[in-house]
Protein backbone atom coordinates (compact mmCIF):
# COMPACT_ATOMS: atom_id res chain seq x y z
CA UNK A 1 0.00 0.00 0.00
CA UNK A 2 2.65 2.50 1.08
CA UNK A 3 6.36 2.79 0.46
CA UNK A 4 8.19 2.58 3.77
CA UNK A 5 11.50 4.16 2.71
CA UNK A 6 9.67 7.09 1.11
CA UNK A 7 7.48 7.55 4.17
CA UNK A 8 10.53 7.58 6.41
CA UNK A 9 12.30 10.07 4.21
CA UNK A 10 9.30 12.44 3.99
CA UNK A 11 8.75 12.42 7.73
CA UNK A 12 12.41 13.15 8.29
CA UNK A 13 12.47 16.05 5.88
CA UNK A 14 9.15 17.64 6.93
CA UNK A 15 8.77 17.22 10.68
CA UNK A 16 10.55 20.51 11.41
CA UNK A 17 7.88 22.47 9.56
CA UNK A 18 5.26 20.78 11.69
CA UNK A 19 7.17 21.64 14.88
CA UNK A 20 7.34 25.26 13.77
CA UNK A 21 3.55 25.28 13.27
CA UNK A 22 3.13 23.78 16.75
CA UNK A 23 5.17 26.63 18.20
CA UNK A 24 3.20 29.33 16.40
CA UNK A 25 -0.13 27.77 17.37
CA UNK A 26 0.97 27.50 21.00
CA UNK A 27 1.77 31.18 21.04
CA UNK A 28 -1.60 32.20 19.60
CA UNK A 29 -3.43 29.66 21.74
CA UNK A 30 -1.86 31.02 24.91
CA UNK A 31 -2.65 34.63 24.00
CA UNK A 32 -6.30 33.98 23.17
CA UNK A 33 -6.85 31.83 26.26
CA UNK A 34 -5.31 34.55 28.41
CA UNK A 35 -7.84 37.01 26.99
CA UNK A 36 -10.63 34.96 28.56
CA UNK A 37 -9.65 36.72 31.78
CA UNK A 38 -12.66 38.96 32.64
CA UNK A 39 -10.44 42.03 33.03
CA UNK A 40 -8.68 41.57 29.72
CA UNK A 41 -12.05 40.74 28.16
CA UNK A 42 -13.37 44.16 29.20
CA UNK A 43 -10.69 46.02 27.29
CA UNK A 44 -11.19 43.73 24.32
CA UNK A 45 -14.89 44.54 24.33
CA UNK A 46 -14.12 48.23 24.28
CA UNK A 47 -11.86 47.79 21.31
CA UNK A 48 -14.50 45.74 19.52
CA UNK A 49 -17.05 48.47 20.05
CA UNK A 50 -14.66 50.97 18.53
CA UNK A 51 -14.11 48.95 15.32
CA UNK A 52 -17.10 46.61 15.06
CA UNK A 53 -16.68 45.75 11.34
CA UNK A 54 -13.03 44.78 11.62
CA UNK A 55 -13.60 42.68 14.69
CA UNK A 56 -16.59 41.01 13.09
CA UNK A 57 -14.51 40.01 10.08
CA UNK A 58 -12.29 38.04 12.42
CA UNK A 59 -15.32 36.54 14.11
CA UNK A 60 -14.97 38.61 17.25
CA UNK A 61 -18.30 40.40 17.49
CA UNK A 62 -19.46 39.13 20.84
CA UNK A 63 -17.62 37.45 23.65
CA UNK A 64 -18.93 34.42 25.40
CA UNK A 65 -18.37 33.85 29.07
CA UNK A 66 -18.09 30.10 28.48
CA UNK A 67 -14.47 29.20 27.75
CA UNK A 68 -15.13 26.58 25.07
CA UNK A 69 -17.45 28.96 23.20
CA UNK A 70 -14.94 31.74 23.60
CA UNK A 71 -12.22 29.61 22.01
CA UNK A 72 -14.55 28.37 19.27
CA UNK A 73 -15.23 31.93 18.33
CA UNK A 74 -11.86 33.61 18.71
CA UNK A 75 -9.44 30.82 17.90
CA UNK A 76 -11.23 28.30 15.70
CA UNK A 77 -13.04 30.71 13.44
CA UNK A 78 -9.90 31.98 11.80
CA UNK A 79 -6.52 31.69 13.49
CA UNK A 80 -6.50 27.92 13.83
CA UNK A 81 -7.73 27.62 10.26
CA UNK A 82 -5.09 29.86 8.73
CA UNK A 83 -2.05 28.09 10.17
CA UNK A 84 -3.09 24.59 9.12
CA UNK A 85 -3.85 26.01 5.70
CA UNK A 86 -0.31 27.39 5.44
CA UNK A 87 1.03 23.98 6.44
CA UNK A 88 -1.11 22.29 3.80
CA UNK A 89 0.15 24.63 1.10
CA UNK A 90 3.79 24.06 2.06
CA UNK A 91 3.34 20.30 2.22
CA UNK A 92 1.55 20.10 -1.12
CA UNK A 93 4.56 21.86 -2.61
CA UNK A 94 7.08 19.65 -0.92
CA UNK A 95 5.30 16.32 -1.25
CA UNK A 96 4.09 16.59 -4.80
CA UNK A 97 4.66 19.72 -6.84
CA UNK A 98 8.44 19.94 -6.40
CA UNK A 99 8.88 16.30 -7.38
CA UNK A 100 6.97 16.83 -10.60
CA UNK A 101 8.33 20.24 -11.38
CA UNK A 102 11.99 19.52 -10.73
CA UNK A 103 11.85 16.05 -12.22
CA UNK A 104 12.98 14.09 -9.18
CA UNK A 105 9.74 12.12 -9.48
CA UNK A 106 11.59 10.28 -12.28
CA UNK A 107 13.88 8.70 -9.68
CA UNK A 108 10.96 7.61 -7.52
CA UNK A 109 9.19 6.05 -10.49
CA UNK A 110 12.37 4.37 -11.71
CA UNK A 111 11.98 1.97 -8.79
CA UNK A 112 9.59 -0.98 -8.55
CA UNK A 113 6.91 1.15 -6.89
CA UNK A 114 3.71 1.99 -8.72
CA UNK A 115 2.54 5.56 -9.09
CA UNK A 116 -0.38 4.69 -6.85
CA UNK A 117 1.95 3.56 -4.09
CA UNK A 118 4.10 6.68 -4.36
CA UNK A 119 1.22 9.13 -4.36
CA UNK A 120 -0.63 7.28 -1.58
CA UNK A 121 2.50 7.54 0.56
CA UNK A 122 2.69 11.30 0.00
CA UNK A 123 -0.99 11.58 0.81
CA UNK A 124 -0.50 9.60 3.99
CA UNK A 125 2.18 12.05 5.12
CA UNK A 126 -0.27 14.89 4.52
CA UNK A 127 -3.06 13.22 6.50
CA UNK A 128 -0.63 12.39 9.27
CA UNK A 129 0.36 16.07 9.48
CA UNK A 130 -3.31 17.14 9.54
CA UNK A 131 -4.12 14.77 12.38
CA UNK A 132 -0.99 15.67 14.37
CA UNK A 133 -1.87 19.33 14.11
CA UNK A 134 -5.40 18.83 15.45
CA UNK A 135 -4.29 16.50 18.22
CA UNK A 136 -1.61 18.98 19.20
CA UNK A 137 -4.08 21.90 19.19
CA UNK A 138 -6.45 19.93 21.42
CA UNK A 139 -3.85 18.87 23.96
CA UNK A 140 -2.06 22.20 23.99
CA UNK A 141 -5.25 24.24 24.58
CA UNK A 142 -6.48 21.86 27.27
CA UNK A 143 -3.19 22.12 29.16
CA UNK A 144 -2.99 25.91 28.93
CA UNK A 145 -6.66 26.29 29.93
CA UNK A 146 -6.19 24.03 32.92
CA UNK A 147 -3.21 26.05 34.06
CA UNK A 148 -4.85 29.46 33.62
CA UNK A 149 -8.47 28.63 34.39
CA UNK A 150 -8.63 25.26 36.12
CA UNK A 151 -11.84 23.35 35.45
CA UNK A 152 -13.30 26.00 33.10
CA UNK A 153 -12.89 24.15 29.80
CA UNK A 154 -15.52 21.56 28.91
CA UNK A 155 -13.18 18.99 27.44
CA UNK A 156 -15.80 16.85 25.69
CA UNK A 157 -17.14 19.80 23.73
CA UNK A 158 -13.65 21.02 22.99
CA UNK A 159 -12.66 17.66 21.49
CA UNK A 160 -15.73 17.78 19.24
CA UNK A 161 -14.67 21.25 18.10
CA UNK A 162 -11.23 19.95 17.17
CA UNK A 163 -12.72 17.04 15.30
CA UNK A 164 -14.64 19.62 13.27
CA UNK A 165 -11.39 21.45 12.62
CA UNK A 166 -9.79 18.22 11.41
CA UNK A 167 -12.66 17.76 8.95
CA UNK A 168 -12.15 21.28 7.61
CA UNK A 169 -8.40 20.76 7.27
CA UNK A 170 -8.96 17.47 5.48
CA UNK A 171 -11.23 19.32 3.08
CA UNK A 172 -8.58 21.95 2.33
CA UNK A 173 -5.73 19.46 2.02
CA UNK A 174 -7.89 17.37 -0.33
CA UNK A 175 -8.56 20.44 -2.42
CA UNK A 176 -4.89 21.46 -2.67
CA UNK A 177 -3.71 17.91 -3.26
CA UNK A 178 -6.29 17.27 -5.95
CA UNK A 179 -5.55 20.44 -7.91
CA UNK A 180 -1.82 19.70 -7.60
CA UNK A 181 -2.47 16.32 -9.22
CA UNK A 182 -4.66 17.70 -11.97
CA UNK A 183 -2.41 20.49 -13.22
CA UNK A 184 1.03 19.73 -14.54
CA UNK A 185 2.58 23.16 -14.56
CA UNK A 186 3.87 24.10 -11.12
CA UNK A 187 2.32 27.57 -11.16
CA UNK A 188 -1.15 26.22 -11.80
CA UNK A 189 -0.73 23.13 -9.64
CA UNK A 190 0.16 25.36 -6.75
CA UNK A 191 -1.75 28.53 -7.52
CA UNK A 192 -5.20 27.12 -8.09
CA UNK A 193 -5.29 25.28 -4.76
CA UNK A 194 -3.97 28.29 -2.86
CA UNK A 195 -6.21 30.71 -4.76
CA UNK A 196 -9.41 28.80 -4.10
CA UNK A 197 -8.54 28.23 -0.43
CA UNK A 198 -7.79 31.89 0.20
CA UNK A 199 -10.93 32.94 -1.67
CA UNK A 200 -13.03 30.68 0.59
CA UNK A 201 -11.37 32.22 3.63
CA UNK A 202 -11.92 35.80 2.47
CA UNK A 203 -15.55 35.13 1.61
CA UNK A 204 -16.08 33.79 5.10
CA UNK A 205 -14.57 36.93 6.60
CA UNK A 206 -16.84 39.10 4.49
CA UNK A 207 -19.87 37.03 5.46
CA UNK A 208 -19.10 37.62 9.14
CA UNK A 209 -19.08 41.41 8.87
CA UNK A 210 -22.84 41.80 9.09
CA UNK A 211 -26.35 41.14 7.94
CA UNK A 212 -25.98 42.74 4.54
CA UNK A 213 -23.08 40.46 3.61
CA UNK A 214 -24.53 37.40 5.22
CA UNK A 215 -25.57 35.74 1.95
CA UNK A 216 -21.84 35.34 1.26
CA UNK A 217 -21.83 32.45 3.67
CA UNK A 218 -23.50 30.32 1.02
CA UNK A 219 -20.47 30.83 -1.22
CA UNK A 220 -17.87 29.26 1.03
CA UNK A 221 -17.69 25.70 2.33
CA UNK A 222 -16.15 27.11 5.49
CA UNK A 223 -19.70 27.86 6.63
CA UNK A 224 -20.02 24.09 7.12
CA UNK A 225 -17.43 24.38 9.89
CA UNK A 226 -19.90 25.91 12.33
CA UNK A 227 -17.86 26.30 15.49
CA UNK A 228 -20.78 27.61 17.51
CA UNK A 229 -23.01 24.70 16.54
CA UNK A 230 -20.23 22.24 17.32
CA UNK A 231 -19.66 23.46 20.88
CA UNK A 232 -23.35 23.81 21.64
CA UNK A 233 -24.05 20.27 20.50
CA UNK A 234 -26.29 21.13 17.53
CA UNK A 235 -26.63 18.49 14.84
CA UNK A 236 -26.01 20.97 11.99
CA UNK A 237 -22.48 21.31 13.34
CA UNK A 238 -21.83 17.58 13.02
CA UNK A 239 -23.46 17.28 9.62
CA UNK A 240 -21.40 20.17 8.26
CA UNK A 241 -18.16 18.66 9.55
CA UNK A 242 -18.94 15.23 8.11
CA UNK A 243 -19.78 16.77 4.72
CA UNK A 244 -16.42 18.56 4.70
CA UNK A 245 -14.62 15.34 5.57
CA UNK A 246 -16.40 13.34 2.89
CA UNK A 247 -15.74 15.96 0.21
CA UNK A 248 -12.09 16.06 1.28
CA UNK A 249 -11.80 12.29 0.94
CA UNK A 250 -13.41 12.44 -2.50
CA UNK A 251 -10.80 15.04 -3.50
CA UNK A 252 -8.08 12.69 -2.30
CA UNK A 253 -9.52 9.82 -4.33
CA UNK A 254 -9.81 11.91 -7.48
CA UNK A 255 -6.26 13.25 -7.02
CA UNK A 256 -4.78 9.76 -6.73
CA UNK A 257 -6.73 8.52 -9.77
CA UNK A 258 -5.65 11.48 -11.90
CA UNK A 259 -2.03 11.17 -10.83
CA UNK A 260 -1.94 7.48 -11.77
CA UNK A 261 -3.19 8.16 -15.27
CA UNK A 262 -1.72 11.45 -16.34
CA UNK A 263 1.30 12.20 -18.48
CA UNK A 264 4.27 13.37 -16.43
CA UNK A 265 6.92 15.39 -18.22
CA UNK A 266 9.90 14.12 -16.30
CA UNK B 1 15.83 -13.61 -30.85
CA UNK B 2 13.72 -12.25 -28.00
CA UNK B 3 12.73 -8.65 -28.28
CA UNK B 4 13.24 -6.85 -24.97
CA UNK B 5 12.25 -3.30 -25.89
CA UNK B 6 9.47 -3.05 -28.44
CA UNK B 7 8.30 0.24 -29.82
CA UNK B 8 5.46 -0.16 -32.31
CA UNK B 9 4.32 2.81 -34.39
CA UNK B 10 4.16 5.29 -31.53
CA UNK B 11 3.10 8.85 -32.13
CA UNK B 12 3.16 11.57 -29.49
CA UNK B 13 2.35 14.92 -31.01
CA UNK B 14 3.15 18.02 -28.94
CA UNK B 15 2.22 20.32 -31.82
CA UNK B 16 4.63 22.54 -33.75
CA UNK B 17 6.15 19.36 -35.17
CA UNK B 18 7.52 18.53 -31.75
CA UNK B 19 7.19 14.98 -30.53
CA UNK B 20 7.64 11.61 -32.20
CA UNK B 21 5.79 10.34 -35.22
CA UNK B 22 5.19 6.70 -36.12
CA UNK B 23 8.37 5.58 -34.39
CA UNK B 24 9.09 1.85 -34.46
CA UNK B 25 12.13 -0.16 -33.46
CA UNK B 26 13.05 -2.97 -31.13
CA UNK B 27 16.06 -4.00 -29.08
CA UNK B 28 16.95 -7.67 -28.78
CA UNK B 29 18.04 -9.57 -25.71
CA UNK B 30 21.65 -8.78 -24.84
CA UNK B 31 21.99 -6.07 -27.44
CA UNK B 32 23.43 -2.60 -26.91
CA UNK B 33 21.43 -0.19 -29.00
CA UNK B 34 22.42 3.38 -29.65
CA UNK B 35 19.76 6.05 -29.97
CA UNK B 36 21.29 8.84 -31.95
CA UNK B 37 19.86 12.17 -32.91
CA UNK B 38 20.40 15.90 -32.50
CA UNK B 39 18.85 17.83 -29.61
CA UNK B 40 15.07 17.94 -29.78
CA UNK B 41 14.83 14.98 -32.16
CA UNK B 42 12.52 13.01 -29.87
CA UNK B 43 14.94 10.74 -28.02
CA UNK B 44 13.75 11.71 -24.55
CA UNK B 45 10.09 11.65 -25.65
CA UNK B 46 10.56 8.05 -26.78
CA UNK B 47 12.35 7.13 -23.55
CA UNK B 48 9.61 8.73 -21.42
CA UNK B 49 7.16 6.39 -23.07
CA UNK B 50 9.39 3.40 -22.37
CA UNK B 51 9.52 4.50 -18.73
CA UNK B 52 5.73 4.85 -18.55
CA UNK B 53 5.86 8.57 -17.75
CA UNK B 54 3.66 9.45 -20.72
CA UNK B 55 1.15 7.65 -22.93
CA UNK B 56 1.65 7.46 -26.65
CA UNK B 57 -1.19 9.08 -28.63
CA UNK B 58 -1.21 5.92 -30.70
CA UNK B 59 0.88 2.80 -30.99
CA UNK B 60 2.27 0.66 -28.19
CA UNK B 61 5.44 0.42 -26.11
CA UNK B 62 6.49 -2.78 -24.40
CA UNK B 63 9.36 -4.05 -22.31
CA UNK B 64 9.60 -7.84 -21.91
CA UNK B 65 6.11 -8.04 -23.37
CA UNK B 66 4.67 -5.84 -20.59
CA UNK B 67 2.83 -2.58 -21.23
CA UNK B 68 5.15 0.28 -20.29
CA UNK B 69 2.46 2.43 -18.70
CA UNK B 70 0.23 -0.12 -17.01
CA UNK B 71 2.96 -2.45 -15.79
CA UNK B 72 5.61 0.18 -15.04
CA UNK B 73 6.22 -0.99 -11.48
CA UNK B 74 6.71 -4.61 -12.60
CA UNK B 75 9.07 -3.56 -15.39
CA UNK B 76 11.13 -1.49 -12.96
CA UNK B 77 12.04 -4.59 -10.97
CA UNK B 78 14.70 -5.47 -13.54
CA UNK B 79 15.27 -2.12 -15.23
CA UNK B 80 17.92 0.52 -14.63
CA UNK B 81 17.31 4.09 -15.74
CA UNK B 82 19.42 7.20 -16.00
CA UNK B 83 17.35 10.34 -16.66
CA UNK B 84 18.59 12.89 -19.15
CA UNK B 85 18.04 15.71 -16.72
CA UNK B 86 19.53 15.39 -13.29
CA UNK B 87 17.10 16.38 -10.58
CA UNK B 88 17.76 14.95 -7.18
CA UNK B 89 15.93 15.60 -3.99
CA UNK B 90 16.70 18.57 -1.79
CA UNK B 91 18.81 18.49 1.29
CA UNK B 92 20.32 15.03 0.92
CA UNK B 93 23.94 14.02 0.65
CA UNK B 94 25.04 11.84 -2.24
CA UNK B 95 25.37 8.72 -0.15
CA UNK B 96 22.01 9.32 1.54
CA UNK B 97 20.39 9.56 -1.85
CA UNK B 98 22.04 6.38 -3.11
CA UNK B 99 20.94 4.55 0.02
CA UNK B 100 17.44 5.94 -0.29
CA UNK B 101 17.10 4.77 -3.90
CA UNK B 102 18.54 1.39 -2.87
CA UNK B 103 15.80 1.14 -0.22
CA UNK B 104 13.19 2.11 -2.79
CA UNK B 105 14.50 -0.69 -5.00
CA UNK B 106 14.28 -3.13 -2.07
CA UNK B 107 18.02 -3.73 -2.22
CA UNK B 108 19.89 -5.04 0.78
CA UNK B 109 23.33 -5.51 -0.73
CA UNK B 110 25.18 -2.28 -1.48
CA UNK B 111 28.50 -3.88 -2.41
CA UNK B 112 28.10 -3.27 -6.15
CA UNK B 113 27.09 0.33 -5.51
CA UNK B 114 30.33 0.77 -3.57
CA UNK B 115 32.28 -0.88 -6.34
CA UNK B 116 30.74 1.51 -8.88
CA UNK B 117 31.52 4.55 -6.71
CA UNK B 118 35.15 3.50 -6.55
CA UNK B 119 35.23 2.78 -10.26
CA UNK B 120 34.01 6.31 -11.01
CA UNK B 121 36.13 7.84 -8.24
CA UNK B 122 33.03 9.26 -6.67
CA UNK B 123 33.04 10.69 -3.18
CA UNK B 124 29.33 10.94 -2.37
CA UNK B 125 29.61 12.44 1.10
CA UNK B 126 28.82 16.02 0.14
CA UNK B 127 25.41 17.65 -0.24
CA UNK B 128 23.78 17.00 -3.61
CA UNK B 129 23.00 20.66 -4.04
CA UNK B 130 26.66 21.61 -3.99
CA UNK B 131 27.84 18.90 -6.39
CA UNK B 132 29.12 19.56 -9.89
CA UNK B 133 27.22 18.27 -12.89
CA UNK B 134 29.75 15.49 -13.40
CA UNK B 135 29.43 14.27 -9.83
CA UNK B 136 25.66 14.25 -10.05
CA UNK B 137 25.87 12.33 -13.29
CA UNK B 138 28.05 9.73 -11.59
CA UNK B 139 25.49 9.35 -8.82
CA UNK B 140 22.81 8.85 -11.45
CA UNK B 141 24.93 6.17 -13.12
CA UNK B 142 25.51 4.39 -9.81
CA UNK B 143 21.75 4.44 -9.12
CA UNK B 144 20.99 3.04 -12.57
CA UNK B 145 23.39 0.09 -12.34
CA UNK B 146 23.71 -0.74 -8.66
CA UNK B 147 21.02 -3.43 -8.53
CA UNK B 148 22.37 -5.43 -11.51
CA UNK B 149 19.53 -4.56 -13.88
CA UNK B 150 18.79 -6.85 -16.82
CA UNK B 151 17.67 -3.95 -18.99
CA UNK B 152 19.06 -0.45 -18.91
CA UNK B 153 17.84 2.80 -20.43
CA UNK B 154 20.34 5.65 -20.46
CA UNK B 155 19.47 9.15 -21.59
CA UNK B 156 22.65 10.96 -22.65
CA UNK B 157 24.74 9.15 -20.05
CA UNK B 158 28.08 10.86 -20.55
CA UNK B 159 26.93 14.46 -20.41
CA UNK B 160 28.94 16.29 -17.77
CA UNK B 161 31.64 13.62 -17.56
CA UNK B 162 35.25 14.46 -18.39
CA UNK B 163 37.04 12.39 -21.06
CA UNK B 164 38.64 10.09 -18.48
CA UNK B 165 35.27 9.31 -16.93
CA UNK B 166 33.69 8.96 -20.35
CA UNK B 167 36.21 6.19 -20.97
CA UNK B 168 35.33 4.58 -17.65
CA UNK B 169 31.73 4.73 -18.67
CA UNK B 170 32.47 2.98 -21.95
CA UNK B 171 34.29 0.29 -19.96
CA UNK B 172 31.24 -0.13 -17.75
CA UNK B 173 28.95 -0.53 -20.77
CA UNK B 174 31.27 -3.12 -22.31
CA UNK B 175 31.32 -5.00 -19.03
CA UNK B 176 27.54 -4.94 -18.82
CA UNK B 177 27.34 -6.06 -22.42
CA UNK B 178 29.52 -9.06 -21.58
CA UNK B 179 27.08 -9.88 -18.76
CA UNK B 180 24.27 -9.96 -21.30
CA UNK B 181 22.49 -6.77 -20.23
CA UNK B 182 20.19 -5.23 -22.80
CA UNK B 183 20.93 -1.54 -23.14
CA UNK B 184 19.31 1.39 -24.92
CA UNK B 185 21.48 4.46 -24.81
CA UNK B 186 20.68 7.84 -26.29
CA UNK B 187 23.30 10.30 -27.38
CA UNK B 188 24.00 13.11 -29.77
CA UNK B 189 27.65 12.16 -30.06
CA UNK B 190 28.49 9.53 -32.63
CA UNK B 191 31.82 8.46 -31.10
CA UNK B 192 30.21 7.47 -27.83
CA UNK B 193 27.77 5.18 -29.61
CA UNK B 194 30.48 3.93 -31.96
CA UNK B 195 32.54 2.46 -29.16
CA UNK B 196 29.79 0.58 -27.38
CA UNK B 197 26.82 -0.25 -29.54
CA UNK B 198 25.90 -3.14 -31.82
CA UNK B 199 23.27 -1.20 -33.69
CA UNK B 200 21.92 2.30 -33.59
CA UNK B 201 18.61 3.99 -34.22
CA UNK B 202 18.93 7.34 -35.90
CA UNK B 203 16.14 9.80 -35.23
CA UNK B 204 15.57 13.25 -36.62
CA UNK B 205 12.66 15.66 -36.07
CA UNK B 206 10.61 12.89 -34.47
CA UNK B 207 11.01 10.47 -37.35
CA UNK B 208 13.17 7.36 -37.45
CA UNK B 209 15.63 7.72 -40.29
CA UNK B 210 17.39 4.39 -39.99
CA UNK B 211 18.21 1.48 -37.76
CA UNK B 212 21.75 0.62 -38.77
CA UNK B 213 24.35 -1.94 -37.95
CA UNK B 214 27.28 -0.20 -36.26
CA UNK B 215 29.90 -1.88 -38.46
CA UNK B 216 28.21 -0.63 -41.56
CA UNK B 217 28.15 2.91 -40.20
CA UNK B 218 31.79 2.75 -39.19
CA UNK B 219 32.97 1.56 -42.58
CA UNK B 220 30.98 4.25 -44.33
CA UNK B 221 32.18 7.00 -42.07
CA UNK B 222 34.23 9.73 -43.62
CA UNK B 223 37.08 11.33 -41.74
CA UNK B 224 38.22 14.85 -42.43
CA UNK B 225 41.89 15.68 -42.08
CA UNK B 226 43.15 19.22 -41.92
CA UNK B 227 46.56 19.35 -43.58
CA UNK B 228 48.76 22.45 -43.40
CA UNK B 229 51.40 22.59 -46.11
CA UNK B 230 54.64 24.55 -46.23
CA UNK B 231 53.10 27.20 -48.45
CA UNK B 232 50.15 27.97 -50.67
CA UNK B 233 51.85 26.72 -53.82
CA UNK B 234 52.45 23.20 -52.55
CA UNK B 235 48.90 23.09 -51.20
CA UNK B 236 47.54 23.98 -54.60
CA UNK B 237 49.80 21.48 -56.25
CA UNK B 238 48.55 18.73 -53.92
CA UNK B 239 44.97 19.70 -54.59
CA UNK B 240 45.54 19.51 -58.32
CA UNK B 241 47.28 16.15 -58.06
CA UNK B 242 44.48 14.58 -55.99
CA UNK B 243 41.56 16.30 -57.70
CA UNK B 244 40.47 18.22 -54.62
CA UNK B 245 38.09 21.09 -55.24
CA UNK B 246 39.35 24.66 -54.88
CA UNK B 247 36.92 25.36 -52.00
CA UNK B 248 38.78 22.94 -49.77
CA UNK B 249 41.99 24.89 -50.17
CA UNK B 250 42.41 27.81 -47.84
CA UNK B 251 45.77 29.47 -48.03
CA UNK B 252 48.27 26.68 -47.20
CA UNK B 253 45.64 24.48 -45.56
CA UNK B 254 43.48 21.79 -47.15
CA UNK B 255 40.61 19.85 -45.61
CA UNK B 256 40.73 16.35 -47.07
CA UNK B 257 37.86 13.91 -46.68
CA UNK B 258 39.01 10.29 -46.45
CA UNK B 259 36.65 7.36 -46.59
CA UNK B 260 37.80 3.85 -45.73
CA UNK B 261 41.47 3.31 -46.48
CA UNK B 262 43.67 5.96 -44.95
CA UNK B 263 46.94 4.53 -46.32
CA UNK B 264 46.76 6.15 -49.75
CA UNK B 265 46.12 9.51 -48.15
CA UNK B 266 49.13 9.28 -45.84
CA UNK B 267 51.42 8.13 -48.64
CA UNK B 268 50.11 10.94 -50.79
CA UNK B 269 50.90 13.72 -48.34
CA UNK B 270 54.25 12.23 -47.35
CA UNK B 271 55.73 13.59 -50.56
CA UNK B 272 55.19 17.13 -49.29
CA UNK B 273 56.56 19.06 -46.38
CA UNK B 274 53.74 19.07 -43.84
CA UNK B 275 53.55 21.67 -41.07
CA UNK B 276 50.53 20.29 -39.27
CA UNK B 277 48.00 17.48 -39.47
CA UNK B 278 44.81 17.21 -37.44
CA UNK B 279 41.48 15.42 -37.55
CA UNK B 280 38.30 17.39 -37.77
CA UNK B 281 35.56 15.54 -35.97
CA UNK B 282 32.37 15.15 -37.88
CA UNK B 283 29.22 16.64 -36.44
CA UNK B 284 26.06 14.63 -36.35
CA UNK B 285 24.57 16.83 -39.04
CA UNK B 286 27.50 16.15 -41.30
CA UNK B 287 27.15 12.45 -40.60
CA UNK B 288 23.56 12.43 -41.69
CA UNK B 289 24.42 14.48 -44.72
CA UNK B 290 27.06 11.98 -45.55
CA UNK B 291 25.02 8.82 -44.97
CA UNK B 292 21.75 9.88 -46.39
CA UNK B 293 22.81 12.61 -48.76
CA UNK B 294 20.48 15.35 -49.88
CA UNK B 295 19.23 18.33 -47.96
CA UNK B 296 15.74 16.92 -47.47
CA UNK B 297 17.03 14.43 -44.94
CA UNK B 298 19.12 16.74 -42.89
CA UNK B 299 17.22 19.99 -43.07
Amino acid sequence: MLSKPLLKREIKSNYKILLFMFAVMTMYGAIIIAMFDPELGESLKMMAEGMPQLFAAFGMNSFSSVLVEFLAQLLYNLIFVVFPLILIIILTLRLLIHYNDRGSMAYLLATPNSRGKIVRTQLFVMVLANISLCVFATVMCIIISQIMFPGELEIGKFVVLNFGLLCLIMFFSGLCFCTACIFQEAKLANGIGIGISIAFLMIKMIAQTGDKAEFFKYLTPMTLFDTKALVTNQSKGYIGAIVLLVVGLIFYGVGVKVFCRKDLSL
Amino acid sequence: MTKVFEINHITKDYGNQKGVFDVSFSVNQGEVMGFLGPNGAGKTTTIRQLMGFIHPDSGEVKINGLDCFKDAAKIQETLGYLPGEIAFMDGMTGIEFIKFIADMKNMTDLSYAKELMEFFELDPKGKLKKMSKGMKQKIGIVCAFMNHPKQVILDEPTSGLDPLMQNRFVELILKEKAKGTTILMSSHIFEEIERTCDRTVIIKSGHIMAVEDMNKLKSGKKKNYIVRFKDKDSAEQYAKEHQISKEAVEDATITVGVKGNVDDFIKGISKYEIKDLSIKSQSLEEMFMHFYGGEENVK
